[in-house]
């Protein structure tokens, strides 16, 4: 009823406006000739009240209905059709409407002629629209998602002595619940091999095993954690997986691949994160908002900038035409990345409508879209065929000290860059004021001129003098940052070392965009957050900068009913290899529901009690009895929970590409397990990738670093990896697929690298034991950290003999080393060497 | 079309994934074929699957033309172009209307005009419907292509091919279900042929680079160079032995059964894909038929060659690739030698497929990212059109001997009948028995589909 006052009120209040005469006769005349059958033939399907669904909730059958309009808004603006939605429509400018084919130009005319004298319309009729959907946010907070972690008392187990801490609890009682038992702890020679690939993404050498086996101590697996923690090759195994979630990359991808050549330094970044154990809420401020955050030393302030490479990092259509579509689709993609990846909301799907599913409208969207709006994104890119859109990159202080020692003169460096920065920032700002609405407005439409008219002798009223002084401070300033920077007068490209990254720009509010176009703004948003999380410990948006500070502080919040959970998820599903919550980056209403609420509330609390520390959080749930058990099946239990969704036993995963790798050069005796100092695409430089040949070659090359170290170019990821379901680089990936393909079997077969590594292993194999049986033993305990059996042992000689009476030359030194070389390869093909019991 | 993927359950994480060695237990049964029962599909992301309805084409042959080939030199005669030639055009400020070097003439019983740089797929005019109203978004070359190819050029998205093998599985187990041959590397690269956020089972299988002859192309770790096929299958015998005892210790578990399937399968495809693509084995009169063998013809003629025997045996997405079709200038000299590399192979694999009564339900779709300027600049050449351009059909239930929509009297725009490249996406699907409303596929939290919100289906050119 409310509804309908407002409504009628509005009907009262604009309606003179409109059309203040009645329409005359003749003009009756043309809407029924010309227009009324125009909108009948062409428009009711859609948008009457006899159409099957309204579209966009908006209804052309009646005056009110065009007068109040859809989900975008009135669509006729009477008298201005330069204005009116619906005119630009049928113009396919922005919208297409009529969607099949667009009206004669004829008919567009007429259309546009009857705007023009104010769109008479003896239409009555209702003109709420039946379908306008809004969504309503109360009703939103009462999803799970949205209620704040709760501390829930320990569930009552009828095993009291299984559980070992916490997590065996909530673990046990859903599994007795269920109807269930837990199967057997694993041995240790699994479990330690476990560890090692979960923790580090290695395997166990023999020594490491055999260390691990017999020591007796109580204490034996804490102590053995402890250790893989502090090892620098834990956060290449766990920042790598950050790195799928930040769809890291090492070019554009798109239709025009150019190389980001020092995007490397993002992924040292996050590796050394990890390492260092920063905590997850420092973690993602840094890289929403690094650039913004005070630093003491010069190395501090470039690892900062470096950071922030996570939101320069998306996918990027370098050729496009329209810079404003493509920064709208850069911001889009920031949008996405820093919502999906710390909250797993799809707010993104808010740019064109409100969201189908999850309490977020399109301002919502619009109020993180102006943050990042006002933020400049720079990544670099060589110019030329077909880049439109290269940008600068952000300087570093190029004698970054390797001690914490900074050096007093890159300091004074970097403070005056900062002191100039600021300076031509805030004469830019004041040179924008006096200056009124840019240039090019001026020659655009109407309206703006109209505005500007208005606003220009009120306000402005700078001299041509003041104006030519600021213009020239401004000039004389971006020569002298120039000079600090490093890059000489008129070179542009800074020359010492440069990073990815962003730095605010002009503090500005977003327009909605409406179907998410550019040419079809709907009203200023004020930049803020998704109203759903309301916060109110987290303070607005500081006007005068771009807001991401804020914008962390709100992701990062202790309160945010979110970021705990996703992030307590994340690292629950890399250990168990599944999500409490299975949809690891959709925690909303599409998403499935946690399969353990309270667990996962209790490890979010946890996670932030223990100031985010993700090593903690590791550490608690390796120590959990649920992480040690076995992956052996108890029929029984298949039965009833096939998928093991009660975690009564650990479940049998594969080893993902890397650790494959990794692991078959680590028994080759081939790793190199010291970091590489930058990248493959470092040296490359800047490049389009599909047009440089050589390119592809050099990205190819073989290599003995980690995997987590190999260029990963999007389009072009190295084999091996794309083989064994790498995340796609151009996408978020929190669980990479895991397939079984025959060109998986292929390559371990036939590729080139397995028959190297099959070689090198048999030459260790070979030099360490004399006799059949105990070389045959080495290639089982150095593969598969086992013995053979004795059918294994004898299935085995025979193997390489048979090998060796079928060549030809029979018992050279070659001969046998291939025969062996055969026989290793067998084992580092087997399902038992790349899957995790 | 699937619920969202769940991790950990067998119906979905151990049998759709896990054991998407796409061969499964039809493999392990030593069946190859499409006999596998239709419910099959539980256990094998690639196995057949039924159609939405009754499908007019069973699998795709796509000649891609990249660079865009000028449509009203070849297949969208343009007599009031011809009358207007050299012409000023209204709004191209310094650009003059440029008639057509060549001669178009009424072809076939249906009499549709094509040029004569075709004068042997024109043999074949009777079967062809030509899409005379094709337009798209932006004359760029890589937006074009890629979105050609994806639909979006905006965003990542499953290629075509691989929407369709989703859709339909393959027929034949021992091969790769969606092939390109000779795709390029720029314009998108290896996007044109991905599977974006379909599990990679769907992506292509690239074979040879567009650049590069065919003849030279080669797959990659299809042979062992040390051992001969009895040692790898004893030294492939004694993996299997440690699988299966893997398998002895935790039964049915998916996972494993599909690593050994894997396995097997791979085996026969190294035995089996190089006999596909080995073309020593057909006549010399057919090689002369598809132009191998003539430097002008011979790659494309070996790639048409191949889309037919790759056809045969059960492929179900196979992408062919010509270039470069891009002519700003020297279009007199440089067009009728395209046009000559993919004219004759072209007519061939037509009249073989027919021959072989497969071009019922192959559906052969040609085309590019565009079409060309009518109105020129320099002298001699055309420049980029997304407005109007040209492909056609053939077989797979598509009318022949007609041309469905047009373009403005000298070729600019298209006016009528328009096809974007969502309705071309719409129609082939719709051939294939696919609605392509309903195939969608779940990610970040949305159902997703090849033609994004958008397609029509072209009901007019339908048999």
């Amino acid at each position: 009823m409310r509804h309908l006052l407002t409504l009628w009120l509005l009907l009262v209040v604009t309606g003179p406006a409109l059309s203040a005469d009645k329409p005359t006769a003749r003009e009756l005349a043309f809407f029924e000739k010309k227009i009324r059958p125009l909108l009948v033939q062409h428009c009711y399907k859609c948008h009457s009240r006899q159409a099957k669904t309204v579209e966009a909730g908006l209804l052309l059958d009646s005056r009110q209905g065009w007068m109040t309009g859809g989900e975008n808004g009135a669509v006729i603006a009477a008298g201005s059709p330069g204005e009116s939605l619906l005119i630009q429509a049928v113009n396919y400018e922005g919208l297409e409407m009529p969607p099949k084919e667009k009206l004669s130009p004829q008919q567009i005319a007429d259309l546009t002629r009857w705007v023009r004298q104010g769109a008479p319309d003896p239409r009555t009729g209702d003109s709420i629209s039946p379908i306008r959907r809004t969504i309503d946010i109360d009703q939103g907070r009462t999803f799970w998602a949205f209620h704040p972690a709760l501390a829930a008392p320990l569930p009552p187990v009828e095993n009291p002595a299984w559980p070992l801490d916490a997590i065996d609890h909530f673990i046990l009682a859903g599994i007795e619940a269920a109807g269930l038992a837990p199967v057997g702890d694993a041995d240790r020679r699994t479990l330690v091999r476990r560890l090692y690939f979960d923790l580090v993404g290695l395997p166990p050498t023999q020594q490491q095993v055999d260390d691990f086996v017999h020591d007796k101590s109580s204490r034996a697996v804490e102590t053995l954690v402890d250790e893989l923690l502090e090892s620098p090759h834990f956060g290449e195994r766990w920042g790598r997986h950050w790195l799928d979630v930040a769809r890291y990359a090492e070019s554009t991808g798109m239709e025009r691949n150019f190389t980001f050549p020092h995007a490397w330094r993002y992924r040292d970044y996050v590796i050394d994160a990890f390492n260092r154990d920063l905590p997850y809420n420092r973690f993602i401020t840094e890289q929403v908002a690094g650039d913004l955050l005070p630093a003491k030393t010069a190395a501090d302030r470039n690892r900062l900038t470096v950071a922030t490479g996570f939101l320069a990092m998306g996918p990027k259509s370098l050729n496009e035409p329209n810079p404003k579509v493509f920064q709208m689709d850069v911001v889009d993609d920031q949008v996405d990345i820093s919502t999906r990846a710390v909250l797993a909301l799809t707010v993104s799907c808010a740019r064109c409508h409100d969201h189908k599913f999850d309490p977020f409208p399109t301002e919502d969207y619009y109020a993180i879209a102006g943050i990042f709006r006002s933020t400049r994104t720079l990544f670099g890119t060589g110019k030329g065929q077909g880049n439109r859109r290269a940008t600068g990159l952000v300087s570093l202080a190029s004698s970054a000290p390797k001690e914490a020692t900074p050096s007093p003169a890159a300091d004074q460096k970097t403070a005056q860059i900062t002191k100039l920065t600021e300076q031509l920032r805030k004469a830019r700002r004041e040179l924008r004021k006096l200056q009124g609405p840019p240039k090019g407005k001026k020659k655009g439409k109407k309206k703006s001129n109209k505005k500007a008219n208005k606003k220009a002798p009120s306000k402005t009223a700078a001299t041509p003098q003041q104006l030519k002084q600021l213009r020239n401070r401004v000039r004389r300033l971006n020569r002298k940052l120039k000079q600090a920077r490093g890059g000489g007068q008129g070179n542009t490209k800074p020359t010492g070392p440069v990073a990815m990254g962003v730095q605010d720009g002009a503090p500005e509010d977003c327009r909605v965009h409406i179907r998410g176009n550019v040419k079809t703004l709907g009203k200023r948003v004020p930049r803020g957050f998704p109203q759903v999380v309301h916060l109110d410990s987290v303070p607005g948006v500081n006007g005068s900068q771009s807001g991401r500070l804020e914008f962390a502080a709100w992701l990062t919040s202790a309160e945010n009913p979110l970021t705990a959970r996703v992030m307590a998820n994340r690292v629950w599903y890399h250990l168990t290899g599944r999500g409490l919550v299975t949809t690891l980056d959709n925690f909303g209403a599409m998403g499935q529901r946690p399969s353990h609420p309270e667990l996962l509330d209790h490890l979010a609390l946890d996670f932030i009690e223990n100031n985010w520390s993700v090593k903690s959080l590791i550490r608690k749930i390796v120590l959990s009895r649920t992480y040690r058990l076995a992956s052996t099946p108890y029929p029984a239990n298949r039965t009833k929970d096939p998928d093991n969704t009660r975690f009564w036993r650990m479940n049998h995963r594969r080893l993902d590409a890397e650790a494959i790798r990794d692991a078959i050069l680590a028994v080759s005796g081939q790793l190199e397990t010291a970091p590489p100092k930058r990248s493959v695409v470092a040296d490359i430089g800047d490049a389009n990738v599909g047009r440089a040949g050589g390119t592809l070659t050099k990205l190819n090359a073989p290599s003995r670093y980690r995997s987590v170290y190999l260029p990963i170019v999007r389009n072009a990821v190295p084999e091996m990896l794309r083989l064994f379901d790498f995340a796609e680089p151009s996408m978020l990936v929190g669980r990479r697929d895991v397939t079984t393909v025959p060109a998986q079997a292929l390559f371990l077969l036939n590729s080139p690298f397995m028959l190297a590594q099959a070689d090198r292993l048999a030459a260790r194999v070979v030099a360490a034991a004399a006799d059949e049986a105990g070389r045959v033993e080495m290639a089982y305990r150095m593969t598969l950290n086992r013995e053979p059996t004795d059918g294994e042992s004898t299935a085995a000689i025979a193997l390489v003999t048979a090998h060796l009476t079928s060549l030809p030359g029979q018992n050279t030194d070659g001969d046998r080393q291939q025969a062996w070389s055969g026989l290793c390869q067998a084992l580092l093909a087997c399902a038992e060497f790349r899957y995790l019991q | 079309m699937f619920p969202e993927l769940v991790p950990g359950s067998p119906s979905r994480r151990e049998l759709l994934k896990a054991v998407s060695c796409g061969f499964g237990y039809a493999a392990l049964a030593g069946l190859a074929t499409e006999a596998a029962a239709a419910d099959a599909r539980n256990g094998n992301p690639l196995s057949p699957r039924p159609p939405h309805f009754a499908a007019r084409a069973r699998r795709v042959i796509f000649l891609c033309m990249r660079g865009g080939p000028s449509h009203v030199d070849t297949f969208d005669h343009k007599p009031q172009l011809m009358a207007d030639d050299g012409q000023p055009v209204s709004g191209k400020k310094g650009r003059k209307l440029m008639g057509s070097p060549w001669k178009f003439s009424p072809r076939g019983e249906s009499g549709l005009e094509i040029s004569e740089l075709f004068p042997e797929v024109a043999r074949h005019v009777d079967d062809l419907c030509v899409l005379n109203g094709m337009y798209a978004d932006v004359p760029t070359h890589p937006e074009c292509f890629v979105q050609l190819h994806t639909g979006s050029f905006q965003f990542v998205r499953p290629s075509m091919g691989a929407w369709v093998l989703y859709g339909l599985g393959t027929e034949n187990a021992n091969l790769p279900g969606f092939i390109t041959l000779n795709p390029p590397s720029r314009v998108g690269g290896a996007q044109n042929y991905g599977s974006a956020f379909l599990p990679a089972v769907y992506q292509g299988t690239r074979i040879g680079q567009l650049g590069r002859p065919l003849k030279q192309a080669t797959v990659g770790n299809l042979d062992n160079p040390r051992l001969s096929p009895a040692s790898q299958r004893r030294q492939l015998d004694f993996v299997q032995s440690l699988n299966r005892e893997l398998l002895q210790q935790r039964p049915s578990d998916g996972q494993l059964e599909g690593v050994i399937e894997s396995y097997e399968l791979a085996f026969r495809m190294q035995a089996e894909l190089p006999q596909v693509l080995d073309t020593a084995g057909e006549s010399q009169s057919t090689l002369e038929t598809y132009g191998v063998g003539v430097k002008a013809t011979d790659d494309f003629g070996r790639q048409c060659l191949l889309a037919r025997r790759l056809a045969e045996a059960g492929g179900r997405f196979i992408e062919l690739s010509h270039a470069n079709w891009d002519q700003h200038g020297g279009l007199r000299k440089r067009l009728p030698a395209n046009c000559a590399a993919v004219d004759r192979p072209i007519a061939a694999l037509l009249a073989d497929l027919k021959q072989r009564d497969m071009l019922k339900d192959t559906l052969v779709v040609w085309g590019g990212e565009f079409g060309r300027t009518p109105h020129v600049k320099k002298q001699d050449g055309r420049d980029h059109n997304a407005t109007g351009f040209t492909f056609w059909m053939a077989g797979g239930g598509v009318k022949g001997g007609i041309a469905h929509g047009a373009t403005d009297p000298h070729g600019i725009e298209a006016v009528a009948g328009k096809v974007h490249f969502h309705d071309l996406h719409a129609t082939m699907l719709h051939l294939l028995g696919i609605d392509h409303q309903r195939l969608t596929y779940r990610y970040g939290g949305r159902d997703f589909r090849l033609t994004d919100v958008r397609g029509q289906v072209v009901h007019d050119i339908l048999t």
